[in-house]
């Protein structure tokens, strides 16, 4: 049996390797995982941009970028046009009457206070030094943001290796191989499991690469590698449904999309719903996925958590499975 | 004209039929049953803090009073937060921007605050030296030395002196007319971007290699058609299908609050253009295998300004340069009635890249179209 699965993954590794597309899928998550990198340093270094005009007061320049970050523009009416810009920027112009913070007017109250506040401790001459607080740290150096990016980029990297599979079996359906898979002693389950290797293989690959390069080496590999597997299961099985049931490439594409949506929806309701909404997305596997790796990403995922989430995942895959099977021999056929 | 008219209600009756197009269809339902039923009016993203109060009794007292006097709905509530198993009662403050749990015990506040990560834990004390409340934080280390300065400038005067004096801090808005979105309403440019542009540059490819493996485009050859007919076509039916759903979408979200003419301009335009990508791309390829990572690692490059569209204070300049950060901030422009000039521009820039990359693509599939 094992030999008959392997002679499939083989031949479409073969085949995947006969074009750009084995180069596409080994850059591909190399490429991500610079960009986050790059990401991510700029977005936990923001708390707030400040504009102001160069030369105006080189001191106030000095002292607010130990908290902000500064740029400088010749004149007032460039430094509107950079406060008017999409992003959020502040600007800080002198007067007879001291000190205005100009802003856009889409900004949040939060940040507008913050500006205030920042000329008035300039102004009021309040100095670090002189603090009374104190900052302990845990030592942790992986921000939340990069921690969630990679976790989702994991998480694509499943649906990509459901999509390959469904392209993989489209292309069988197209040059009608798979009515000839019947007439050999392959049974339908080995035939499944051996078009699913290669979306495993790939997402197996992308997820090492991802966290290697966007500095996570140090979790807990083995934990990571049984979310990864349980959850690409689901992938799997759904790329499959896609390349056994859509007629054309189209309808696959089409049925992409739909993937998508548990996915975004998991990640969503963890990042931004209380607690109370999380049972909303209780049957999407994504989001057993998300709160696993979120954890383990963390240095702080517990074997208890690990296998109780992949547990879940797995229960799902197998209901999802069960559901499936029907039309996957009716497809096969 | 008459013969791509022709090419295109032949296009649209076909893939009427077809499974994608009622895939569309629901993936429209289902966006907006989730952006109406599951996406909160009002997405407060409220800042967690875990405090100990380790203060004389009538100090804290204070303290509560002056928590008081901020909390929405002027009282204190009971939380229980959970330490390793053990369940863990505390007082919960809540204002308009944050969420702020008093804990018994230090050390349960030090380990809550390790293993629960809020944005921060703090331990206040009372500090005999300046006859003040004085603050020892507990962060998680990943903080930017910013961020870390922040904590500490804001405990060295009296902060309540600093703060009246901030208030007096004049603000000059150079636009008074912005329009508040909720937390649904926000959410629109993103969704539209992706549901529409974005994920029609992949039907779009789909669509192509399903009439080079059906020979379609072999029988277009020996038609009076163009090329270009041929092409536009299926420009047009996806043009077609997003305005549907987008439309839709607004529809049911926002009903008549929009700016539909610029609405309408903007989504034909960009989808135009998008589409136009998408045969661009799969004109290199032979097959929809090799151009599916091509079309998906692009897609996924034109995702990233929906980062920025969530946290405007990071805007990189290389971000802002992606094709969709226009069509993401011309969709809030929109939304809000905002600023037409902003999306007349955008649209006018579509469209010319738009039929820049169709002439361009329109030869290179005279050359490869049959291979």
């Amino acid at each position: 049996m094992l030999k008959k699965i392997f002679m499939i993954f083989k031949r479409d590794i073969k085949v995947n390797t006969r074009d750009s597309l084995t180069t596409f899928l080994l850059i591909m998550p190399i490429l991500f995982a610079v960009i986050f990198n790059i990401m991510s340093i700029g977005i936990n270094d923001t708390t707030v941009n400040i504009a102001l005009i160069e030369d105006e007061n080189p001191e106030l320049e000095e002292y607010l970028v130990d908290f902000a970050k500064v740029s400088v523009y010749p004149d007032e009416a460039s430094l509107n046009e950079r406060v008017e810009r999409r992003d959020d920027v502040f600007g800080l112009v002198n007067s007879t009457n001291g000190y205005y913070v100009v802003q856009q007017g889409n900004e949040s109250e939060g940040s507008v206070e913050f500006a205030r506040y920042m000329i008035t401790f300039f102004e009021e001459g309040v100095q670090l030094s002189d603090t009374t607080a104190v900052i302990y740290d845990f030592e942790r150096t992986v921000p939340p943001f990069k921690k969630m990016i990679v976790a989702i980029a994991i998480m694509f990297t499943t649906i990509m290796g459901g999509m390959l599979i469904s392209i993989n079996i489209l292309e069988e359906k197209a040059e009608k191989t798979i009515r000839a898979i019947h007439l050999t002693t392959v049974t339908d389950n080995e035939f499944i499991i051996g078009k699913g290797l290669t979306g495993v293989f790939l997402t197996i690959y992308g997820t090492i690469a991802i966290v290697l390069i966007s500095g996570f080496s140090g979790v807990n590999w083995a934990q990571l590698f049984i979310i990864t597997l349980v959850s690409s299961i689901i992938s799997l099985l759904v790329g499959f449904m896609m390349g056994i049931t859509s007629e054309t490439f189209m309808d696959a594409a089409g049925s992409v999309k739909m993937l998508f949506l548990p996915l975004m929806a998991g990640v969503m309701v963890v990042e931004l719903l209380a607690d109370k909404w999380q049972w909303t997305v209780y049957w999407s596997p994504f989001y057993w996925t998300y709160i696993a790796l979120d954890d383990i990403l963390s240095y702080t995922g517990t074997w208890g958590f690990t296998l109780m989430a992949s547990g879940i995942v797995l229960l799902i895959s197998t209901i999802i499975y069960i559901l499936l099977i029907p039309r996957t021999r009716k497809g096969l056929m | 004209m008459k013969k791509l008219w022709y090419s295109y209600t032949k296009e649209l009756k076909l893939s009427s039929k077809s499974f994608y197009f009622y895939v569309e269809i629901i993936m429209a339902v289902l966006v907006i049953g989730v952006v109406l039923f599951l996406v909160p009016e009002n997405l407060n993203q409220y800042q967690t803090e875990y405090v100990y109060l380790d203060m004389t009794e009538m100090i804290e007292e204070n303290y509560r009073t002056m928590m008081l006097e901020h909390d929405v709905d002027g009282k204190i509530d009971t939380a229980i937060l959970n330490l390793d198993g053990t369940e863990i009662t505390t007082e919960l403050f809540i204002t308009d921007d944050s969420k702020v749990y008093v804990i018994n015990n230090k050390e349960d506040m030090i380990a809550l605050t390790k293993a629960d990560r809020p944005y921060v834990g703090a331990s206040i004390y009372y500090n005999e030296e300046v006859m003040d409340l004085a603050y020892e934080y507990y962060l998680q280390g990943y903080e930017s030395d910013r961020l870390k300065n922040l904590y500490q400038i804001i405990h060295t005067e009296d902060l309540n002196e600093i703060s009246l004096k901030a208030q007096q801090v004049e603000v000059k808005s150079l636009n008074d007319n912005y329009v508040e979105l909720n937390s649904k309403e926000f959410s629109l440019p993103v969704i539209l971007t992706f549901n529409g542009s974005l994920m029609g540059m992949f039907i779009i490819a789909a669509y192509i290699f399903l009439d080079k493996g059906e020979g379609v485009i072999k029988a277009y050859a020996i038609t009076a058609s163009k090329i270009w007919h041929y092409l536009m076509s299926k420009v047009l039916v996806l043009m077609t299908v997003t305005l549907i759903t987008s439309t839709v979408i607004l529809l049911a979200i926002m009903q008549f609050k929009p700016d539909y003419l610029m609405f309408f301009l903007l989504l034909i335009t960009s989808t135009f253009t998008f589409s136009t990508i998408g045969l661009f791309l799969s004109s290199f390829y032979n097959d929809m295998n090799k151009a599916f990572l091509a079309i998906y690692v692009v897609m996924m490059i034109l995702m990233l300004p929906a980062i920025t569209y969530y946290l405007p204070s990071w805007q990189p300049t290389w971000v802002t340069l992606i094709p969709s950060h226009n069509l993401i901030q011309g969709f809030k422009e929109v939304i809000t009635n905002g600023d037409r000039t902003y999306i007349l521009i955008s649209s006018a820039v579509y469209m010319v890249v738009g039929i820049v990359i169709f002439v361009i693509t329109e030869r290179r599939f005279k050359k490869t179209l049959t291979k």
